[in-house]
């Protein structure tokens, strides 16, 4: 049962879901309207500015940020399906406005509406089960910033735990990074590659034929390693999973 | 000061990464270490271990912030005990300092514990070069001696090295019959050194913390040849960096529970040696002098900046090291000077030069594994960020580091993203120009840096027909519209 | 390094404020709780120093662990063994007992410096080094011993064994305990606790090799600690 009569989410999307894969965020909005959630879309989002951040680039990240915080001026929640976008938003920026005591108040107090959509789910909703049913095998990826920024590691378990008929295998290794970390991932190819087939070897290892995660950033790079292979493991995003009308 | 060799990291990390022996010897280190640490900490529990960091780190935290009254009262209590404080700007005033002693108490032999700070002065050839002979004691320091290389690991010198490597390398240098087996060849070494240990003028140490209350230096090693550096010879040199004091003996419990675990999951080392000064009138042995070098050598630096200063509460134990999946991958050489990993990431720069150093605060996805680990609870990834803006951002040509069209990208990024219009007609290019190269959803090949480096090995998906913000506007904006 | 002075931290760092009446009383109550606890600190210091790799024996009384040393001694078939000058010893009179069986015992007494380098050259030759224990930390399973006259450094560094006599009065329950201690008799004396300290925890070890543990390296291979009591 949700925790306030017809919350309001106010979703930012990411840049990755938006332009690369749109129907995860069909799936985020489907499972939120089907908890009773409100959800609108401020139209003038764009990208949090983390990968301008990453890669040394503050004042270009702050602009980005400001559009950000313009945006969701009227949220009451923003809603998040991506750790490291979540992180950004809610430690980040706080430092990025480090200098600016008008922008950092502005920051903080958009911070305590940032969540990363399993959080929203089990720690504002108060819903562990959302009836979603599916079958197989998965397993599960914590992304680095979800685990270790956020500190979310119970949350998507739980929620994967109840669903019907899923089998979730434990993945070995699970903590250690996918080798993605933005432009690490260009500009260290070889050792980004050695980390991502670290990763693709501890996932079929548990024969899962799907890989969940809550980070499309992460997805993007296993996945693309899986398909390059040719291997038979599907990645879906969490709310993928929950979605009910999702095939 | 060693060769920098930090600006190859990427050709460096490219070559070690291949290398098939190196892989075995890092697997080693990432199971083998982690594992024991981690047991070690489920053993007093995890909640027992948080108490330990944050008393550690709040130590670390206030000393720092006092350090240069915590150095004087060091100093102080140092001299009371008799022994000579000497504090050393740089690595070339630091070797002076060393050098004049040998010179002048006419030192002939000496032997030398771990010491990190004296990799940073390149000590041991300064001293070779006066004539003096110089013995690394610590086995694995021994070993990299022999074969002239630098250390690989903060805790384990050697790790990279296999034991056929060693075998070979003390059948060459040493002249003794080829065996590959282990305790043999510790006893080779047991039986070499010895000698040196009784017949040394001068044994030199390192310091994992000083005791500004008692004018203390102490060391925490397994071998014994710690103890036998700073018992036997007539002249005790205790060489540091200026980070590693602390307030009060009391204080050193805390750290001596969490280093040891940290580095390679015991619960103590065999022992934790605390020296006050040359030995005194009524001692059977022990130094007749005690000399402790202070080396700044660019911590001033980490000092000054408070984005960095928490660096200086490291207590070098490694665990950052073993949890690292880049340092798993390429090894410590590859870090092209003293100090590898996520802690050599950070400090490096401030010691070598910012430009210099500049591959290697990039050279990390930021996962954040290290800070988990870290016993002083650094924030390693929050510096590696606070590093990248300055290499990108600072307008002095001598630490800028971006290069041109990385600048021109930015800001084109940052113009799109801040003009939706511009964003969608940058989206409809890409969808013409993705056309030759989008087949069944995915690109398998962009002709092109930066995208070519990832097309090399793993796919890419093609932009599909419609953004999400397309669907949204067609069909999701308004709850009766959507497919429920 | 050409900075400015710094100045003292305020509020004062606790723990260089305290008086040598607070550290008295500090020092009262550990007494008093160890002295309450020794059964238990002696059986954790027994099965914590075996997990460190000593070897330990509980000795019930001083002729028992005369018999132990003798075993060790005998076992190791050395013919000089050296010892420290502590109190301990003279609970435990293991020289004449080890003189008995033909095996030379040298104590440490030295009154010149020539005799420091004759004690050198004894410490050598020795194949077994023995010493008490200013303190035996259950904790760590640690022997902690404090070079002054009649205990030298080398003696439990040097020869191949080193074995520890522990009386129950030396054992104290952790790493704080030995440091409230020292601290104490630092201020106590006006600012000095002594030249060295050094804590043991089991035999010489290293793992420089592939990480293969191999034990006994410049130090004592093998380490006893006798436990009276």
């Amino acid at each position: 049962m949700p925790s306030a009569p017809s919350p309001k989410a106010s979703l930012y999307v990411t840049c990755v879901i938006d332009q690369l894969y749109p129907e995860v965020g069909v799936s985020v909005v489907r499972v939120l309207r089907n908890l009773g959630v409100t959800v609108d879309f401020p139209p003038s989002q764009t990208c949090c500015g983390q990968p301008l951040f990453n890669s040394g680039f503050a004042a270009q990240a702050r602009q980005l940020a400001r559009r950000v915080l313009l945006s969701f001026k009227d949220a009451s929640y923003v809603v998040v399906p991506s750790g490291s976008c979540a992180a950004m938003m809610r430690v980040f920026y706080l430092d990025l406005f480090d200098n600016d005591p008008v922008m950092r108040q502005q920051a903080n107090e958009f911070s305590s509406k940032v969540y990363e959509f399993s959080e929203f789910l089990v720690n504002v909703l108060n819903v562990t089960n959302v009836g979603a049913r599916s079958a197989g095998a998965a397993t599960y990826h914590p992304s680095c910033h979800l685990l270790r920024e956020l500190g979310i590691q119970e949350e998507p378990q739980q929620l994967l735990a109840n669903v019907d008929g899923l089998e979730m295998v434990d993945l070995p290794n699970k903590e250690t990074c996918c080798g993605f970390g933005g432009t690490f991932s260009v500009k260290y190819p070889h050792i980004s590659e050695g980390m991502v087939a670290d990763k693709v070897e501890n996932i079929l290892s548990t024969r899962a034929d799907t890989l969940v995660s809550c980070d499309m950033s992460c997805l993007m790079n296993i996945g693309g390693s899986l398909s390059r292979q040719q291997k038979p493991v599907n990645v879906k995003h969490l709310a993928q999973i929950l979605d009910r009308e999702a095939s | 000061m060693p060769q920098i060799k930090t600006q190859d990291f990427f050709n460096a990390s490219a070559l070690s990464i291949k290398d098939p022996e190196l892989r075995q010897a890092l697997q080693r280190v990432g199971t083998g270490f982690d594992n024991a640490r981690r047991e070690a900490i489920d053993e007093v529990s995890a909640e027992v271990w948080e108490q330990w960091r944050e008393a550690a780190r709040q130590i670390k935290e206030h000393t720092i912030d006092h350090l240069d009254y915590y150095l004087e009262l060091l100093h102080d209590n140092v001299t009371k005990n008799g022994g000579q404080v000497h504090f050393a700007r740089d690595a070339e005033q630091a070797n002076a300092i060393v050098a004049d002693l040998v010179k002048s108490k006419g030192v002939k032999i000496i032997t030398k514990g771990k010491s990190m700070v004296s990799e940073e002065l390149s000590l041991n050839h300064v001293l070779e070069g006066l004539g003096t002979e110089v013995y690394e004691t610590d086995l694995g320091e021994y070993i990299i001696q022999l074969a002239d290389e630098t250390p690989s690991h903060l805790v384990a010198p050697a790790l990279h090295k296999t034991k056929a490597q060693v075998a070979q390398l003390f059948t060459d240098k040493l002249g003794v019959p080829y065996t590959d087996d282990i305790e043999e060849m510790a006893r080779v070494a047991r039986e070499v050194l010895r000698g040196k240990f009784l017949a040394a003028d001068m044994g030199i140490s390192g310091a994992n913390f000083l005791v500004a209350e008692t004018g203390s230096l102490v060391i925490i090693t397994n071998e014994g040849n710690g103890r036998l550096c700073t018992s036997a010879p007539r002249i005790h040199v205790g060489i540091t960096g200026m980070e590693k004091v602390i307030p009060s003996l009391h204080d050193l419990a805390v750290f001596l529970r969490l280093l040891p675990r940290s580095a390679t999951g015991q619960r103590l080392t065999s022992y934790m040696s605390m020296v006050s000064g040359p030995r005194r009138e009524a001692d059977e042995d022990g130094p007749e002098e005690f000399h402790l070098v202070i080396v700044d050598n660019g911590r001033s630096k980490m000092l000054a900046d408070p984005k960095l200063r928490e660096s200086l509460y490291c207590i070098r134990c490694g665990a950052c090291l073993n949890i690292c999946p880049v340092y798993q991958k390429v090894g410590g050489h590859a870090y092209g000077w003293v100090y590898p990993g996520p802690i050599g990431a950070i400090v490096t720069p401030s010691l070598v030069g910012l430009k210099q150093a500049k591959d290697l605060p990039f050279a990390s996805s930021l996962c954040g594994a290290c800070r988990e680990v870290c016993p002083v609870k650094i924030n390693i990834p929050r510096m590696l960020l606070h590093l990248r803006q300055e290499l990108t951002e600072n307008s002095d040509p001598a630490v800028n580091s971006t290069p041109a069209w990385e600048s021109i990208l930015a800001r084109c990024y940052t113009a799109i993203m801040n003009h939706p219009t511009l964003l969608s007609m940058g989206i409809k290019l890409l969808k013409l120009l993705q056309m030759p190269l989008a087949q069944n959803g995915r690109i398998r090949r962009v002709p092109f840096a930066p995208l070519s480096r990832w097309t090399r090995s793993r796919d890419l998906p093609a932009l599909p027909k419609h953004s999400f913000r397309e669907i949204w506007r067609q069909e999701l904006s308004s709850p009766n519209q959507s497919d429920q | 390094m050409g900075r400015q002075s710094g100045s003292a931290p305020t509020p004062p760092y606790l723990h260089l404020e305290e008086t040598l009446t607070q550290l008295e009383s500090q020092a009262q109550e550990l007494e008093q709780r160890v002295s309450d606890n020794r059964e238990a600190l002696l059986s954790e210091l027994a099965e914590t120093a075996e997990l460190r790799g000593w070897n330990v024996c509980r000795a019930a009384n001083p002729e028992a662990a005369i018999t132990y040393v003798e075993s060790v001694v005998t076992g190791l078939k050395v013919g000089q063994v050296v010892r420290s000058a502590q109190e301990v010893f003279d609970q435990v009179p293991i020289a004449r007992a080890l003189q008995n069986l033909g095996i030379n015992v040298v104590a440490i007494a030295r009154d010149d410096q020539q005799t420091r380098d004759q004690l050198r050259n004894e410490i050598i030759a020795s194949g077994v080094g023995i010493t008490g224990a200013d303190y035996a930390v259950s904790e760590t399973g640690s022997v902690v011993v404090m070079p002054r006259l009649g205990l030298s450094r080398l003696v439990s560094l040097v020869p191949p064994v080193h074995i520890a006599l522990v009386r129950e009065q030396d054992v104290v329950e952790s790493l704080d305990d030995v440091f409230l201690l020292r601290r104490l008799e630092y201020h106590r004396n006006g600012g000095d606790m002594g030249s060295y300290l050094n804590f043991i925890t089991g035999p010489s070890r290293t793992a420089d090799i592939e990480q293969t543990l191999v034990v006994g390296v410049h130090g004592p291979k093998e380490v006893h600690m006798v436990l009276l009591g």
